[in-house]
């Protein structure tokens, strides 16, 4: 079986398959509650309440290196990032019930919802 | 290793560089971490087709390192190490079963070991696991991307390849 070129092509097929079908679980049944955890280093600087905090900005620096955190009427993003791909400010908004984790590898820096379905993994 | 192919290794990770800088200027298709075409791949699954195991790791580090120095960071490095040996381990063993009409077999499940292997270490180094969230789109994007890498190789390895094994 293993000297099959088929059984390779269907391993392959099935994994594509697989990728895309796990994609979209993800994205149809993530649930993030409102709650989410800024880590910078692995270490949790602020846990905020997105449905009751006030619009703000949160500065959170990394060896030098800064990144803006954009509070405004319930969603979250990072505006500003020295870091040289800016991946974490493509992410965009994420807002309650539905964050997706933003993260800036460069920077070590992570918005994840605080009370995510990883948790388990996590911890 | 005679001169002849100490030559030849060298020439192709000077592509494999030279693949490597032109990618950097293709601005990122996806906002997900650690997702591109990974083109430099083309020459490292034609060096799995075409040279030793040895001679393809060498030529994967030299262009890991040098790549670096262009354009990376220590954390970078940490992602490119863990997910490029990964996948070089991956094809090395699955050149072995896989034929070279399907070499883009071999570079896809190589392309999600890669997405493996960047993940785990992502999740190292973030000492969180929410990195796993992005695991299905990398890998769905990687696969994209490796059957593509895949069939550049395929074809190159049928042109030009076997003249060194």
């Amino acid at each position: 079986m293993i000297r099959s070129q088929k059984f390779w092509v269907a391993v392959a097929l099935l994994v594509i398959i697989g990728s895309a079908v796990w994609s979209y679980l993800t994205l149809r049944f993530w649930d993030s509650g409102s709650t989410v955890n800024i880590i910078s280093d692995g270490k949790v600087l602020y846990t905020i309440d997105l449905s009751k905090e006030p619009d703000r900005e949160i500065t959170v620096e990394y060896e030098g290196r800064k990144n803006i955190i954009t509070i405004k009427s319930g969603r979250i993003r990072v505006t500003y990032a020295d870091c040289p791909d800016h991946y974490c400010i493509s992410q965009g908004w994420g807002e309650e019930g539905s964050l997706l984790p933003i993260i800036c590898l460069p920077n070590r820096l992570v918005i994840e919802p605080a009370d995510s379905q990883l948790d388990g993994v996590a911890r | 290793m005679n001169t002849k192919k100490l030559t030849y290794m060298s020439l192709l990770t000077a592509m494999a560089l030279i693949i490597f800088v032109i990618e950097l200027q293709i601005p990122p298709l996806f906002p997900i971490p650690g997702a591109k075409l990974g083109l430099a791949n083309i020459v490292t699954v034609f060096a799995v087709y075409t040279l030793r195991p040895a001679e393809s790791a060498m030529i994967l580090t030299a262009r890991i390192l040098l790549g670096t120095l262009i354009a990376g960071s220590p954390i970078s490095l940490i992602m490119s190490l863990s997910g490029g040996f990964l996948c070089l381990a991956g094809m090395l063993l699955l050149c072995r079963v896989i034929d070279k009409q399907h070499i883009w077999v071999c570079s896809v499940l190589g392309a999600v070991l890669h997405n493996l292997g960047q993940t785990a270490a992502a999740m190292l180094v973030m000492g969180t696991a929410s990195v796993l969230v992005y695991l299905p789109f990398l890998m769905l994007t990687g696969c994209a991307a490796g059957l593509f890498t895949g069939l550049c190789a395929q074809y190159s390895v049928r042109a030009l390849g076997g003249r060194f094994k």
